[in-house]
């Protein structure tokens, strides 16, 4: 992990160190200032691009700024913009200095040429320095009513620009009242939108404290409004209109006929060439027509096929842009995308981003008269060489067969996935071969012939290995082998690193022993006493657990261990279907590319390692959505997971220590975070949510410390730890709000590794 | 919930910056190291273009060797956010004149601060059009249209135009000679199994156009699609000529077309920008014409000897031809020697990608060269695994012959000056991803528990359009 960058913008070591250079341009500068001769302006655009490129690769070059501002009395208009640029970036570093370039740039505001105008205008209020505000308003009042539309559109800006600045003096101003007046009325387009777009973000700002600005924003999507701006539609740019039909959407028609009015005047837009626009207005019609299902549908139907364009022109990060939205569409309805699985089929070329979302299309899209080809076609993909991909589409391909009731063929082709002799794909056959036995138990004896012929050394990823041997032990009757297979990989106890696997292991030989008693017997006693002697704790308590259960009662001990199983018959589904339709109400943003709402990832308290706070319910909610999103850390998400194994756990607790000053608090919240998971894992009762710090005292009082509890003993001293980390989860926040937020940054990977 | 940019980087392979736009204080000026770190420096780049690090996501395309990266910090719109980056590449190509790249870059900042103060202002969108953006913001930059101070060429009514209207085309436009060219280009995206058959298909086309024509001019474009086609015999009460009919899957059109025209009359009209532009895209997945069959057989004999035999049939008209034909053919890695016998162009064995390459340059009609080759391999005990082959993929432009069998059926112009114009058509197909599989992956699928499981994987081949002059033929 490289330490957060020190510097604001590091030069690269091979640029020059620029200390010299400023100062000889400096001088130049100076020179060329006073001189009136002709061509001067030649000389000092020279000078002002070296100016502007040393400022670019970070070099700092306010040294000069004065003599920038002396040299700014000039017609030349590339000679104002560099200027402006360069005045523009450093005053804020420098607000006595910009004081200095108030009085050229209130002058400029008044020039005869509107470009001139405009562009001090905009320089004006882009030098963000809360003491020269006063300067902007009459500037901004005068630019509000100029009579051309290039000084107006940058002056709604510079108000809004203002706003940000200091939000009272915007609002004494009564700029906003202003806007709304130019919006209503202002023949230029483009300045109707930026009124639109400036009086959005004050007024939803100011809402908060101000009940008439909340009122103003209500008014915003008012069918007067509304009107007015859908009449104007064809004039506005491209931009425009997406800002315009994202508003539209807010929209609430009082009738059918108005929505089928709004329809109809929208539905040109379906052929937009920018693909933006035609996502913005498919959101209108899918927000308009929800409460209509008939009709609802027809827009499904209607916007398949420039969906489908969409997708397939343009860059593939344009193309994954559609397809993100394509693909919540096809979740929420995939028998309309039935018949157009063809689509998803992924190209060799395109990018892994795209496959996997195609990818998930297609195991959407699966019905009965489509799946015998769209298995086919994964199949396809399970030999590519890009692996994770040839990962995803064996796991799709799994997936379509726990939706289906024919599964015939499709078992028949994971189990020749198992023949295919290629570690990965054997790997990933084998964990779905499982899921499906869980779901299908009548084609156990299809499989086992298949599993059973599987060496166990060509089994490593723990994933799989585990479920080798879960279908070792459920099917141990079947495989003639089973309790000589086990017999050799509890001979190998020591080697096998993954504490999953061991779990699994003594799980198994547990049932075979069940099932065929004098066989195993040996083989338990021997995977009893490594399970004991295990050094990961909960290893060792399972074993123990077991020892005693049959100590005290074997006919018991079946009943724990080998009850008679139902077959699962649903999968529990990731998402919440609240979660999914608030994606669905954020269509066209990146709510939509990250799969979870925007509060999960805009909200301080939700996002990043902040996801474990405040309320647990929603714990495990933001955890398995992000898992949706980065599925390669998704495979491995699994409860049993957090369990790490304790080096791991070393490492962290070691990383942590490295970070002066903050590392108490960190270290406290992360291991108790950790423990509180656990807990509310471990506890029946999870959904019920129980307060964290009863779940902790559980977990500490019961000494089920599968995380290490925060042991006084490995702590250096000096760090003063609570011995019990029992902090509320409002501590938690408080003390992670104290870190400063490239400390966060930086781990962040900690962190997920502790909570994925 | 606003939705604007709060800055955009360009940076180049190392992450050096090249040039910046902080637009809002509400990222931190290091984002780009954080960019860096966090995706540039790690195997997360290329995995996904859209990324969240800290509160802020980041959006991030490259294009030749720059990163374009936006950076935001609330609940943006994706789409918007990698179209504004491509409008404004293509804005930068058209001032460079061309090429987009990390020296066109350095050698151009000014003129790209300059653009980006204009393009985005505090974040949103404002004006991306190069035809308005060059009336004010000149390469030379010396004196803008609006000063005051005599001009050599006055400019009329430009201030409407900046933010106007018709924000596609300015007034007052002089051609001595008026002309149009229309460009339909075509790219062919083919999946065929080692027997022959389609297993997928599809076309995407573009209309390109060049105008040269003064005035406002109002222009009429008739295809043979279906349905503009059949309304148009509706409305003129006769049944339609004989000929083919197109039928197009989707249309999108270049922001000048009259969409409310297109849907009620079904046809194309629009007044166009000057210049060049993309006046419309399409898609059609039924009836393509696919210009090229290829039969493989590929024999393993043994573990060290194979032999490949291609036959390609060119399946249009034999007048034509078609240019720029590459064909690749995958072997395995430990191809040791390779010798061929070609009945057209040449065949070399190319060991950085693992092809033979046979090339073509000039490829008529209604012709079928044949290659055959013989590989040697070097035998390795590591290789017991069957090689996944992967398909072979084909490259070529065909001049004059369109895929889709589209038609350009008239193009009216009218001006009010009543002047004559000159419209020239050329049409061009060319490869998308024309694959054939070297060995039908579903026929071993199903057999007998022989589990060579066959790749179909392939490369990009994707190229430019042919550049050099195609004769025109047709003038409408």
């Amino acid at each position: 992990m490289a330490p957060p960058a020190q510097a604001h913008r590091s030069p690269s070591p091979s640029q020059p160190s620029g200390k010299g250079e400023v100062s000889d341009l400096k001088s130049q500068l100076r020179q060329l200032a006073g001189s009136r001769a002709p061509g001067i302006d030649d000389s000092k655009r020279e000078l002002f691009k070296k100016v502007i490129s040393y400022m670019t690769i970070g070099i700092d070059v306010s040294a000069v700024f004065g003599e920038m501002v002396m040299c700014s009395a000039t017609s030349d208009i590339v000679l104002k913009k560099m200027c402006y640029l360069y005045v523009g970036n450093y005053a804020k570093v420098n607000p006595d200095l910009a004081l200095l370039t108030i009085n050229f740039l209130q002058r400029d505001c008044k020039d005869e040429d509107p470009m001139i105008r405009g562009l001090a205008l905009r320089s004006l209020c882009s030098l963000r320095v809360a003491n020269l505000v006063e300067y902007l308003v009459g500037p901004l009042g005068l630019g509000l009513k100029d009579n051309n539309s290039y000084v107006r559109t940058v002056a709604v800006i510079g108000v809004l620009k203002l706003y940000h600045i200091s939000a009272p003096t915007c609002i004494d101003a009564d700029f906003p009242p202003t806007l709304k007046h130019l919006m209503l009325n202002d023949p230029d387009p483009q300045v109707v939108a930026n009124c639109l777009s400036a009086l959005q973000e004050i007024w939803s700002l100011e809402a908060s404290t101000s009940e008439e600005a909340s009122r103003e924003r209500e008014a915003l999507i008012s069918k007067p409004v509304i009107y007015y701006l859908l009449n104007r539609i064809k004039e506005f740019s491209e931009w425009a209109q997406c800002l315009v039909l994202e508003l539209v959407a807010k929209y609430v028609p009082l009738d059918s006929n108005e929505i089928f009015d709004i329809m109809n005047l929208l539905e040109d837009r379906l052929q937009h060439a920018n693909g933006a626009v035609v996502l913005s207005t498919i959101k209108v019609f899918l927000h308009l027509t929800l409460s209509m299902t008939d009709v609802h549908q027809q827009v499904y139907e209607r916007i398949k096929a420039p969906l489908l364009t969409l997708v397939s022109s343009g860059s593939p990060e344009q193309s994954y842009a559609v397809l993100s939205h394509l693909h919540i569409l096809v979740m929420r309805a995939p028998f309309i995308f039935a018949s157009d699985y063809k689509h998803f089929y992924c190209q060799y070329n395109e990018p892994s981003y795209v496959k996997k979302l195609k990818l998930e299309m297609l195991t959407a899209v699966a019905n009965e008269s489509n799946t015998y080809e769209i298995v086919t076609e994964l199949c396809e993909y399970a030999a590519n060489v890009d692996i994770p991909i040839a990962r995803e589409s064996i796991r799709a391909v799994g997936k379509i067969a726990l939706q289906q009731y024919d599964v015939n063929a499709i078992v028949d082709r994971l189990l020749q996935f198992l023949e295919m002799e290629k570690d990965y794909v054997t790997a990933e056959a084998l964990v779905l071969v499982k899921d499906l036995l869980r779901k299908y138990p009548q084609w156990s004896h299809d499989c086992i012939a298949v599993v059973g012929s599987i060496s166990s050394q060509n089994v490593q990823e723990p994933k799989a290995k585990a479920a080798l041997i879960w279908m070792l032990g459920e099917y141990s009757q079947d495989m003639q082998d089973a309790p000589y297979i086990l017999e050799s990989l509890t001979e190998n106890w020591e080697e096998e690193p993954s504490a999953e696997v061991r779990l699994h292991l003594l799980t198994a030989v547990m049932k075979c022993f069940f099932k065929r008693p004098p066989e195993t017997q040996k083989v338990l006693g021997a995977a009893l006493a490594a399970g004991l002697a295990d050094f990961h704790q909960d290893v060792h308590d399972r074993a123990l657990f077991y020892h005693r259960l049959l100590q005290y009662n074997v006919s018991v001990a079946e009943r724990v261990v080998n009850p008679p199983k139902q077959a699962v018959s649903v999968f529990a589904d990731t998402q919440s279907s609240e979660i999914k339709d608030r994606i669905f109400d954020e269509f066209n943003s990146l709510s939509v590319v990250y799969q979870k709402p925007s509060y999960m990832f805009t909200d301080k308290d939700y996002r990043g390692p902040f996801e474990f706070s405040d309320e647990l319910g929603n714990l495990s909610i933001a955890a398995e959505s992000a898992d949706n999103v980065v599925p390669a850390q998704g495979v491995e998400a699994n409860d049993k997971d957090l369990l790490l194994s304790t080096s791991e756990k070393e490492e962290i607790r070691g990383a942590t220590f490295n970070v002066s000053g903050y590392s108490a608090p960190l270290y406290d919240s992360s291991a108790a975070s950790v423990q509180s998971e656990l807990a509310i894992i471990s506890s029946t009762s999870a959904g019920s949510a129980p307060s964290s710090s009863l779940a902790i005292d559980d977990l500490l009082g019961l000494g089920l410390s599968a995380a290490p509890a925060p042991e006084p003993a490995s702590v250096p001293p000096s760090l003063k730890l609570n011995s019990k980390a029992i902090l509320d989860p409002g501590t938690f926040q408080q003390k992670w709000r104290q870190l400063p937020i490239s400390l966060s940054q930086v781990y962040l990977p900690f962190l997920t590794l502790i909570l994925f | 919930m606003p939705v604007a940019a709060s800055a955009i980087y360009f940076l180049n392979l190392r992450g050096d910056v090249l040039i910046n736009r902080l637009y809002r204080d509400d990222v931190g000026g290091n984002m780009v190291d954080a960019f860096r770190t966090h995706i540039m420096q790690t195997k997360e780049l290329g995995t996904c273009p859209v990324r969240q690090i800290g509160g802020c996501s980041f959006f991030y395309m490259r294009i030749s060797n720059v990163y374009i990266v936006i950076v935001v910090s609330s609940n943006a719109n994706v789409a918007c956010a990698f179209k504004f980056v491509v409008e404004a590449v293509a804005l930068f190509k058209s001032y460079f004149g061309g090429a987009f790249d990390e020296d066109a870059i350095r050698n151009n900042f000014v003129l790209i601060y300059e653009l980006l103060d204009e393009i985005m202002d505090f974040g949103y969108p404002q004006n991306l059009s190069p035809e308005i953006l060059k009336l004010y913001i000149t390469q030379e930059g010396v004196r803008s249209p609006f000063s005051s101070k005599p001009t050599d060429r006055p400019v009329p009514n430009a201030t409407l135009q900046v933010t106007g209207a018709v924000g596609w085309r300015r007034e007052g436009l002089v051609y001595k000679k008026n002309e149009v060219f229309l460009d339909i280009v075509e790219s062919v995206n083919l999946l065929m199994s080692s027997k022959g058959s389609v297993l997928r298909c599809d076309v995407t086309g573009k209309i390109l156009m060049k105008c040269f024509l003064s005035g406002m001019p109002d222009l009429k474009l008739g295809l043979n699609d279906k349905i503009g086609l059949e309304k148009e015999s509706q409305l003129k009460s006769r049944p339609t000529k004989s000929g083919k009919t197109i039928e197009l899957d989707d249309v999108t059109f270049h922001q000048c077309v009259n969409l409310t025209r297109f849907n009620s009359e079904k046809t194309v009209s629009f007044v166009p920008p000057d210049g060049e532009f993309e006046l419309m895209k399409y898609r059609i997945t039924e009836g393509v014409n696919l210009p090229f069959r290829v039969l493989p057989t590929i024999k393993e004999l043994g573990r060290t000897r194979m032999e490949v035999n291609v036959k390609i049939k060119s399946v249009f008209g034999a007048k034509m031809f078609a240019l720029g034909v590459v064909i690749k053919i995958p072997v395995p890695k430990q191809t040791a020697k390779t010798s061929f016998q070609v009945t057209s162009g040449r065949a070399k064995y190319n060991a950085s990608i693992d092809c033979l390459v046979w090339k073509i340059r000039k490829f008529p009609g209604q012709t079928e060269p044949t290659m055959s080759a013989e590989v040697e391999l070097i035998s390795t005990m590591a290789e017991k695994k069957s090689w996944t082959r992967p398909p072979i993929q084909m490259e070529f432009q065909v001049p004059m012959f369109t895929a889709s069998g589209l038609r350009v059926r008239f193009l009216k112009v009218w001006e009010k000056s009543g002047y004559n114009t000159v419209e020239w058509v050329r049409y061009i197909t060319k490869a998308g991803s024309y694959e054939i599989s070297s060995t039908d992956g579903k026929v071993l699928m199903f057999g007998d528990g022989i589990l060579v499981q066959q790749l179909v994987s392939a490369l990009g081949s994707r190229q430019t359009l042919h550049n050099k002059a195609i004769p025109i033929c047709k003038a409408v």
